[in-house]
Protein backbone atom coordinates (compact mmCIF):
# COMPACT_ATOMS: atom_id res chain seq x y z
CA UNK A 1 0.00 0.00 0.00
CA UNK A 2 2.84 2.06 0.90
CA UNK A 3 4.76 1.35 -2.02
CA UNK A 4 1.52 2.35 -4.40
CA UNK A 5 1.10 5.51 -2.26
CA UNK A 6 5.00 6.80 -2.83
CA UNK A 7 4.70 6.20 -6.61
CA UNK A 8 1.60 8.19 -6.52
CA UNK A 9 3.30 10.59 -4.93
CA UNK A 10 6.05 10.78 -7.10
CA UNK A 11 3.87 10.89 -10.41
CA UNK A 12 1.83 13.56 -8.89
CA UNK A 13 4.80 15.58 -8.03
CA UNK A 14 6.33 14.82 -11.57
CA UNK A 15 2.71 16.26 -12.81
CA UNK A 16 2.49 19.41 -11.16
CA UNK A 17 6.35 20.19 -11.98
CA UNK A 18 5.60 19.97 -15.64
CA UNK A 19 2.13 21.94 -15.28
CA UNK A 20 4.75 24.49 -13.55
CA UNK A 21 7.37 24.21 -16.36
CA UNK A 22 4.73 24.46 -19.07
CA UNK A 23 3.39 27.54 -17.00
CA UNK A 24 7.15 29.44 -16.92
CA UNK A 25 7.52 28.90 -20.69
CA UNK A 26 4.28 31.05 -21.40
CA UNK A 27 5.33 33.57 -18.82
CA UNK A 28 8.96 33.52 -20.03
CA UNK A 29 8.29 34.03 -23.55
CA UNK A 30 5.83 36.74 -22.73
CA UNK A 31 7.64 38.39 -21.15
CA UNK A 32 10.30 38.31 -23.79
CA UNK A 33 7.95 38.73 -26.10
CA UNK A 34 6.90 42.24 -24.34
CA UNK A 35 10.21 43.39 -24.21
CA UNK A 36 10.42 42.74 -28.21
CA UNK A 37 7.63 44.39 -28.48
CA UNK A 38 8.75 47.70 -26.70
CA UNK A 39 12.06 47.55 -28.39
CA UNK A 40 10.75 47.66 -31.94
CA UNK A 41 7.70 50.40 -30.56
CA UNK A 42 10.64 52.57 -29.34
CA UNK A 43 11.99 52.25 -33.36
CA UNK A 44 9.35 52.82 -35.02
CA UNK A 45 7.93 55.79 -33.61
CA UNK A 46 12.12 57.44 -33.84
CA UNK A 47 10.94 59.50 -37.02
CA UNK A 48 14.52 60.87 -36.66
CA UNK A 49 15.63 57.46 -38.78
CA UNK A 50 14.80 57.17 -42.14
CA UNK A 51 12.29 54.53 -43.01
CA UNK A 52 14.93 52.66 -44.87
CA UNK A 53 16.89 52.47 -41.35
CA UNK A 54 13.71 52.07 -39.14
CA UNK A 55 13.01 48.88 -40.93
CA UNK A 56 16.10 47.60 -40.91
CA UNK A 57 16.52 47.72 -36.90
CA UNK A 58 12.80 46.54 -37.07
CA UNK A 59 14.12 43.19 -39.18
CA UNK A 60 17.62 43.01 -36.87
CA UNK A 61 15.06 42.72 -33.23
CA UNK A 62 12.69 40.82 -35.40
CA UNK A 63 15.11 38.01 -36.70
CA UNK A 64 16.04 35.97 -34.08
CA UNK A 65 11.59 35.43 -32.98
CA UNK A 66 10.56 34.06 -36.69
CA UNK A 67 11.80 31.19 -38.36
CA UNK A 68 11.93 31.89 -41.86
CA UNK A 69 13.03 29.14 -43.18
CA UNK A 70 10.59 27.17 -41.56
CA UNK A 71 7.92 29.14 -43.19
CA UNK A 72 9.34 29.28 -46.26
CA UNK A 73 9.36 25.23 -46.98
CA UNK A 74 5.81 25.12 -45.24
CA UNK A 75 4.38 27.83 -47.38
CA UNK A 76 5.34 25.38 -50.32
CA UNK A 77 4.26 22.34 -48.84
CA UNK A 78 5.48 18.82 -48.22
CA UNK A 79 5.35 17.48 -51.84
CA UNK A 80 6.31 20.33 -53.97
CA UNK A 81 9.54 21.42 -51.57
CA UNK A 82 10.54 17.83 -52.36
CA UNK A 83 10.35 17.70 -55.62
CA UNK A 84 12.58 20.43 -55.82
CA UNK A 85 16.45 20.80 -56.23
CA UNK A 86 18.84 21.48 -53.68
CA UNK A 87 19.68 24.71 -55.11
CA UNK A 88 15.87 25.61 -56.16
CA UNK A 89 15.18 25.10 -52.55
CA UNK A 90 18.22 27.03 -51.60
CA UNK A 91 17.11 29.92 -53.63
CA UNK A 92 13.14 29.77 -52.68
CA UNK A 93 14.27 30.23 -49.02
CA UNK A 94 16.32 32.97 -49.63
CA UNK A 95 13.84 34.83 -51.60
CA UNK A 96 10.95 34.18 -49.38
CA UNK A 97 12.95 35.35 -46.32
CA UNK A 98 13.80 38.72 -48.21
CA UNK A 99 10.33 38.90 -49.22
CA UNK A 100 8.85 38.24 -45.72
CA UNK A 101 11.86 40.83 -43.51
CA UNK A 102 10.08 43.12 -46.47
CA UNK A 103 6.56 42.88 -45.76
CA UNK A 104 6.85 42.34 -42.18
CA UNK A 105 9.13 45.03 -41.58
CA UNK A 106 6.89 48.05 -43.53
CA UNK A 107 3.92 46.51 -41.84
CA UNK A 108 5.08 47.29 -38.56
CA UNK A 109 6.73 50.44 -39.31
CA UNK A 110 2.72 51.70 -40.26
CA UNK A 111 1.67 51.30 -36.87
CA UNK A 112 3.21 54.15 -35.93
CA UNK A 113 0.18 55.64 -34.00
CA UNK A 114 -1.30 52.68 -32.75
CA UNK A 115 -1.02 51.01 -29.41
CA UNK A 116 -0.26 47.11 -28.81
CA UNK A 117 -1.62 44.77 -26.29
CA UNK A 118 -1.33 41.39 -25.53
CA UNK A 119 -4.74 39.79 -24.82
CA UNK A 120 -4.28 36.67 -24.35
CA UNK A 121 -1.46 33.78 -24.16
CA UNK A 122 -2.39 29.64 -24.80
CA UNK A 123 -0.13 27.08 -24.93
CA UNK A 124 -0.80 23.85 -26.18
CA UNK A 125 2.20 21.42 -25.62
CA UNK A 126 4.83 23.16 -27.94
CA UNK A 127 3.01 25.52 -29.20
CA UNK A 128 2.27 28.89 -27.62
CA UNK A 129 0.00 31.38 -29.48
CA UNK A 130 0.31 35.01 -28.31
CA UNK A 131 -2.93 37.28 -29.03
CA UNK A 132 -2.49 40.96 -29.67
CA UNK A 133 -4.80 43.89 -30.19
CA UNK A 134 -3.62 46.75 -32.47
CA UNK A 135 -5.76 49.40 -31.12
CA UNK A 136 -5.47 52.80 -33.61
CA UNK A 137 -7.64 55.69 -33.95
CA UNK A 138 -9.17 54.31 -37.09
CA UNK A 139 -9.31 50.75 -36.50
CA UNK A 140 -8.23 48.36 -34.04
CA UNK A 141 -7.77 44.89 -35.12
CA UNK A 142 -6.21 41.69 -33.80
CA UNK A 143 -2.73 39.87 -34.57
CA UNK A 144 -2.25 36.62 -33.35
CA UNK A 145 1.99 34.95 -32.91
CA UNK A 146 1.94 31.59 -33.47
CA UNK A 147 5.42 30.14 -31.91
CA UNK A 148 6.78 26.96 -31.58
CA UNK A 149 9.37 24.93 -29.84
CA UNK A 150 12.10 23.01 -32.46
CA UNK A 151 13.20 19.95 -30.74
CA UNK A 152 16.60 21.67 -30.95
CA UNK A 153 17.67 25.20 -30.45
CA UNK A 154 18.35 26.91 -33.70
CA UNK A 155 21.76 29.04 -34.44
CA UNK A 156 21.41 32.67 -33.99
CA UNK A 157 17.49 32.35 -32.69
CA UNK A 158 15.39 32.15 -29.87
CA UNK A 159 13.90 29.27 -28.17
CA UNK A 160 10.54 29.76 -29.08
CA UNK A 161 9.91 30.47 -33.34
CA UNK A 162 7.27 31.85 -34.82
CA UNK A 163 6.44 30.06 -37.69
CA UNK A 164 2.94 32.03 -38.51
CA UNK A 165 1.28 35.45 -37.57
CA UNK A 166 -2.79 35.53 -37.86
CA UNK A 167 -3.76 39.31 -38.93
CA UNK A 168 -7.41 39.96 -38.78
CA UNK A 169 -7.71 35.90 -38.78
CA UNK A 170 -5.78 35.48 -42.12
CA UNK A 171 -2.95 33.16 -41.67
CA UNK A 172 -0.22 34.81 -43.42
CA UNK A 173 1.07 31.39 -44.02
CA UNK A 174 -2.36 29.98 -45.22
CA UNK A 175 -2.64 32.62 -47.77
CA UNK A 176 1.07 32.04 -49.03
CA UNK A 177 0.69 28.37 -49.55
CA UNK A 178 -2.76 28.71 -51.31
CA UNK A 179 -1.15 31.18 -54.06
CA UNK A 180 1.67 29.24 -54.86
CA UNK A 181 -0.45 26.35 -54.46
CA UNK A 182 -2.64 27.96 -57.36
CA UNK A 183 0.65 29.42 -58.93
CA UNK A 184 2.35 26.04 -59.48
CA UNK A 185 -0.94 24.60 -61.15
CA UNK A 186 -0.17 26.14 -64.42
CA UNK A 187 3.38 27.59 -63.85
CA UNK A 188 6.90 25.53 -63.15
CA UNK A 189 8.48 26.82 -59.86
CA UNK A 190 11.52 28.33 -61.72
CA UNK A 191 9.25 31.00 -62.60
CA UNK A 192 7.73 31.18 -59.35
CA UNK A 193 11.43 31.85 -58.17
CA UNK A 194 11.46 34.63 -61.27
CA UNK A 195 8.73 35.87 -60.08
CA UNK A 196 9.81 36.56 -56.40
CA UNK A 197 13.30 37.31 -57.09
CA UNK A 198 11.36 40.41 -59.41
CA UNK A 199 9.08 41.78 -56.63
CA UNK B 1 27.26 0.59 -41.35
CA UNK B 2 24.73 -0.15 -39.57
CA UNK B 3 25.27 3.26 -37.38
CA UNK B 4 25.10 5.24 -40.52
CA UNK B 5 22.03 3.84 -41.41
CA UNK B 6 20.71 4.79 -38.26
CA UNK B 7 21.38 8.35 -38.62
CA UNK B 8 20.34 8.06 -41.73
CA UNK B 9 16.71 7.24 -40.98
CA UNK B 10 16.84 9.80 -37.58
CA UNK B 11 18.14 12.24 -40.18
CA UNK B 12 15.21 11.54 -42.39
CA UNK B 13 12.59 11.08 -40.08
CA UNK B 14 13.51 14.46 -38.31
CA UNK B 15 13.52 16.67 -41.95
CA UNK B 16 9.90 14.73 -42.45
CA UNK B 17 8.78 15.27 -39.23
CA UNK B 18 9.22 18.88 -39.62
CA UNK B 19 6.17 19.71 -42.31
CA UNK B 20 4.47 16.80 -40.79
CA UNK B 21 4.13 18.28 -37.27
CA UNK B 22 2.29 21.71 -38.89
CA UNK B 23 0.25 19.59 -41.64
CA UNK B 24 -3.10 19.46 -39.84
CA UNK B 25 -2.63 23.34 -38.87
CA UNK B 26 -1.82 24.42 -42.15
CA UNK B 27 -4.44 22.51 -44.33
CA UNK B 28 -6.24 24.79 -46.28
CA UNK B 29 -9.61 24.94 -46.83
CA UNK B 30 -10.50 24.12 -50.47
CA UNK B 31 -12.51 26.96 -51.67
CA UNK B 32 -14.55 26.00 -54.50
CA UNK B 33 -14.16 28.40 -57.67
CA UNK B 34 -15.96 27.19 -60.83
CA UNK B 35 -16.16 30.58 -62.06
CA UNK B 36 -12.54 30.81 -61.79
CA UNK B 37 -11.23 32.18 -65.17
CA UNK B 38 -14.56 34.63 -64.66
CA UNK B 39 -13.09 35.91 -61.53
CA UNK B 40 -9.72 36.20 -62.89
CA UNK B 41 -11.13 38.92 -65.28
CA UNK B 42 -13.13 40.51 -63.01
CA UNK B 43 -9.89 41.13 -60.61
CA UNK B 44 -8.01 42.42 -63.33
CA UNK B 45 -10.92 44.74 -63.90
CA UNK B 46 -11.07 45.75 -60.52
CA UNK B 47 -7.55 46.41 -59.94
CA UNK B 48 -7.11 48.04 -62.87
CA UNK B 49 -10.28 50.52 -61.75
CA UNK B 50 -8.15 50.98 -58.30
CA UNK B 51 -4.99 51.60 -59.99
CA UNK B 52 -6.48 54.24 -62.20
CA UNK B 53 -9.50 55.82 -61.03
CA UNK B 54 -9.82 55.51 -57.63
CA UNK B 55 -6.29 56.19 -56.23
CA UNK B 56 -5.73 59.50 -58.55
CA UNK B 57 -9.40 60.11 -57.42
CA UNK B 58 -8.14 59.87 -53.61
CA UNK B 59 -5.07 61.69 -53.64
CA UNK B 60 -7.14 64.63 -54.93
CA UNK B 61 -9.60 63.98 -52.10
CA UNK B 62 -7.21 63.51 -49.57
CA UNK B 63 -5.30 66.69 -50.45
CA UNK B 64 -8.73 68.63 -49.51
CA UNK B 65 -10.20 66.60 -46.93
CA UNK B 66 -8.56 66.92 -43.09
CA UNK B 67 -8.26 63.44 -41.73
CA UNK B 68 -10.68 64.36 -38.89
CA UNK B 69 -13.20 64.67 -41.31
CA UNK B 70 -12.86 61.87 -43.51
CA UNK B 71 -13.19 59.65 -40.12
CA UNK B 72 -16.29 61.83 -39.04
CA UNK B 73 -17.97 60.53 -42.66
CA UNK B 74 -16.62 57.01 -41.79
CA UNK B 75 -18.45 57.05 -38.77
CA UNK B 76 -21.30 58.63 -40.08
CA UNK B 77 -21.79 55.65 -42.67
CA UNK B 78 -21.29 52.97 -40.17
CA UNK B 79 -23.98 53.95 -37.96
CA UNK B 80 -26.21 53.96 -41.16
CA UNK B 81 -25.26 50.57 -40.68
CA UNK B 82 -26.86 49.69 -37.27
CA UNK B 83 -30.46 47.77 -38.11
CA UNK B 84 -28.35 45.56 -40.16
CA UNK B 85 -25.95 44.66 -37.30
CA UNK B 86 -28.77 45.17 -34.44
CA UNK B 87 -30.95 42.66 -36.30
CA UNK B 88 -28.07 40.08 -37.42
CA UNK B 89 -26.72 40.02 -34.05
CA UNK B 90 -30.28 38.94 -32.81
CA UNK B 91 -30.82 36.24 -35.52
CA UNK B 92 -27.33 34.52 -33.83
CA UNK B 93 -28.39 34.59 -30.60
CA UNK B 94 -25.97 37.77 -29.61
CA UNK B 95 -28.51 39.84 -27.54
CA UNK B 96 -26.15 41.46 -25.37
CA UNK B 97 -23.94 42.50 -28.46
CA UNK B 98 -27.85 43.91 -29.72
CA UNK B 99 -28.08 45.79 -26.54
CA UNK B 100 -24.75 47.06 -26.86
CA UNK B 101 -25.30 48.39 -30.53
CA UNK B 102 -28.69 49.92 -29.79
CA UNK B 103 -26.95 52.10 -27.25
CA UNK B 104 -24.08 52.99 -29.89
CA UNK B 105 -26.98 53.76 -32.00
CA UNK B 106 -28.81 55.71 -29.47
CA UNK B 107 -25.98 57.42 -28.25
CA UNK B 108 -23.93 58.62 -31.11
CA UNK B 109 -27.13 59.50 -33.05
CA UNK B 110 -27.51 62.02 -30.35
CA UNK B 111 -24.66 63.61 -28.58
CA UNK B 112 -22.57 62.32 -31.31
CA UNK B 113 -24.61 64.52 -34.36
CA UNK B 114 -25.74 62.11 -36.41
CA UNK B 115 -23.22 59.54 -36.16
CA UNK B 116 -20.31 61.55 -36.66
CA UNK B 117 -18.34 61.15 -33.44
CA UNK B 118 -18.30 58.22 -31.87
CA UNK B 119 -18.73 59.07 -27.98
CA UNK B 120 -20.36 55.64 -27.16
CA UNK B 121 -16.88 53.81 -27.69
CA UNK B 122 -14.41 57.36 -26.19
CA UNK B 123 -16.68 57.80 -23.38
CA UNK B 124 -18.70 54.70 -22.76
CA UNK B 125 -16.57 52.13 -23.68
CA UNK B 126 -19.36 50.33 -26.12
CA UNK B 127 -17.81 48.34 -28.80
CA UNK B 128 -19.21 47.79 -32.18
CA UNK B 129 -20.19 44.34 -33.30
CA UNK B 130 -19.91 44.08 -36.75
CA UNK B 131 -22.12 41.24 -37.77
CA UNK B 132 -24.42 40.86 -41.68
CA UNK B 133 -26.40 38.40 -42.80
CA UNK B 134 -23.85 36.08 -44.31
CA UNK B 135 -22.35 35.82 -41.23
CA UNK B 136 -25.86 34.77 -39.91
CA UNK B 137 -26.18 32.27 -42.70
CA UNK B 138 -22.26 31.35 -41.57
CA UNK B 139 -23.45 31.27 -37.75
CA UNK B 140 -26.20 28.60 -39.03
CA UNK B 141 -23.85 26.24 -40.66
CA UNK B 142 -24.62 27.56 -44.40
CA UNK B 143 -21.02 26.90 -46.57
CA UNK B 144 -19.64 29.72 -48.47
CA UNK B 145 -20.47 28.23 -51.68
CA UNK B 146 -18.28 29.49 -55.06
CA UNK B 147 -16.34 31.98 -54.50
CA UNK B 148 -17.62 35.26 -56.75
CA UNK B 149 -15.34 38.44 -57.60
CA UNK B 150 -18.23 41.20 -57.90
CA UNK B 151 -17.71 44.64 -60.10
CA UNK B 152 -16.60 47.55 -58.13
CA UNK B 153 -17.30 45.42 -54.62
CA UNK B 154 -14.57 42.77 -54.99
CA UNK B 155 -14.55 39.34 -53.75
CA UNK B 156 -17.67 37.50 -52.64
CA UNK B 157 -19.18 34.16 -52.27
CA UNK B 158 -22.78 32.98 -52.92
CA UNK B 159 -23.74 33.54 -49.45
CA UNK B 160 -22.47 36.33 -49.00
CA UNK B 161 -23.90 37.77 -52.43
CA UNK B 162 -27.59 35.96 -50.82
CA UNK B 163 -27.09 38.02 -47.97
CA UNK B 164 -26.64 41.23 -50.03
CA UNK B 165 -30.23 40.88 -50.54
CA UNK B 166 -31.93 41.20 -47.09
CA UNK B 167 -28.72 43.59 -45.82
CA UNK B 168 -29.23 46.16 -47.97
CA UNK B 169 -33.18 46.92 -46.82
CA UNK B 170 -31.56 47.16 -43.65
CA UNK B 171 -29.02 49.64 -43.90
CA UNK B 172 -30.42 53.31 -44.27
CA UNK B 173 -29.00 53.88 -47.30
CA UNK B 174 -31.45 52.57 -49.85
CA UNK B 175 -32.51 53.15 -53.64
CA UNK B 176 -36.32 52.92 -53.02
CA UNK B 177 -38.79 54.69 -50.89
CA UNK B 178 -39.35 52.74 -47.75
CA UNK B 179 -41.77 53.26 -44.98
CA UNK B 180 -39.10 54.02 -42.66
CA UNK B 181 -36.12 57.08 -43.09
CA UNK B 182 -33.38 56.11 -45.09
CA UNK B 183 -30.58 58.79 -46.36
CA UNK B 184 -32.02 58.07 -50.16
CA UNK B 185 -34.60 57.06 -51.93
CA UNK B 186 -33.84 56.95 -55.42
CA UNK B 187 -31.20 54.86 -57.47
CA UNK B 188 -29.06 57.95 -58.26
CA UNK B 189 -28.99 59.62 -54.67
CA UNK B 190 -27.96 55.73 -53.94
CA UNK B 191 -25.61 55.95 -56.12
CA UNK B 192 -23.75 59.43 -55.65
CA UNK B 193 -24.01 58.65 -51.64
CA UNK B 194 -22.36 54.87 -51.83
CA UNK B 195 -19.39 56.39 -54.34
CA UNK B 196 -18.50 59.11 -51.56
CA UNK B 197 -18.89 55.96 -48.98
CA UNK B 198 -16.27 53.87 -50.66
CA UNK B 199 -14.23 56.57 -51.85
CA UNK B 200 -13.96 57.73 -48.38
CA UNK B 201 -13.13 54.28 -47.01
CA UNK B 202 -10.66 53.63 -49.68
CA UNK B 203 -8.78 56.28 -48.07
CA UNK B 204 -8.61 54.04 -45.24
CA UNK B 205 -7.56 51.08 -47.54
CA UNK B 206 -5.45 52.37 -49.74
CA UNK B 207 -2.44 51.46 -47.91
CA UNK B 208 -3.34 48.36 -47.07
CA UNK B 209 -4.81 47.03 -50.30
CA UNK B 210 -1.21 48.56 -51.93
CA UNK B 211 0.73 45.81 -49.74
CA UNK B 212 -1.31 43.24 -50.10
CA UNK B 213 -0.82 43.69 -53.82
CA UNK B 214 2.70 43.66 -53.43
CA UNK B 215 2.50 40.25 -51.43
CA UNK B 216 1.02 38.96 -54.31
CA UNK B 217 2.54 36.43 -56.17
CA UNK B 218 -1.02 36.14 -58.21
CA UNK B 219 -3.11 38.73 -57.05
CA UNK B 220 -6.43 36.55 -57.69
CA UNK B 221 -6.06 34.00 -55.49
CA UNK B 222 -4.35 35.82 -53.09
CA UNK B 223 -7.10 37.72 -52.51
CA UNK B 224 -9.65 35.08 -52.86
CA UNK B 225 -8.14 33.33 -50.04
CA UNK B 226 -7.55 36.53 -47.35
CA UNK B 227 -11.11 37.16 -48.09
CA UNK B 228 -12.44 33.37 -47.46
CA UNK B 229 -10.14 33.24 -44.39
CA UNK B 230 -11.19 36.62 -43.24
CA UNK B 231 -14.97 35.48 -43.56
CA UNK B 232 -14.59 32.28 -41.85
CA UNK B 233 -12.63 34.15 -38.52
CA UNK B 234 -15.85 36.67 -38.76
CA UNK B 235 -18.99 33.65 -38.97
CA UNK B 236 -16.83 31.96 -36.04
CA UNK B 237 -16.69 35.05 -33.72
Amino acid sequence: MNKIFKKFLVFLSIFFLAQNLLANEKIDLEKQFTKKLDEVVLVVKDRQLTAENRNANIINLLTPMFDFKLMAKLSLGKSTWNKLTLKEQDNFIKLYVVRMKKSYSSKVDSYKNQEIEIKEVSQKKNRIRISTDIIGKDDSFEIIYKFYKPKKRKENKDIWLIYDVEIIGISILKADKAQFKEFLKTKSISQLINKLAKK
Amino acid sequence: MKKLFMALIIVVSLFGNEFDEFNDELETKKISDPFSSYNRVMTNFNDILIMNVLKPVNKIYIGYTYIEVRRSIRKFFRNLYFPMRFVNNILQGKFYNATEETERFLINTTIGVFGLFDPAKSEFNLVAHNEDFGQTLGFYGVGAGPHIVLPLFGPSNLRDLVAFVPDTSLILIDYENRDWWTLTDSWGAFIAVKTTEEVNEYSFYETKYDRIREDAVDLYPYLRDLYEQKRDKEIKE
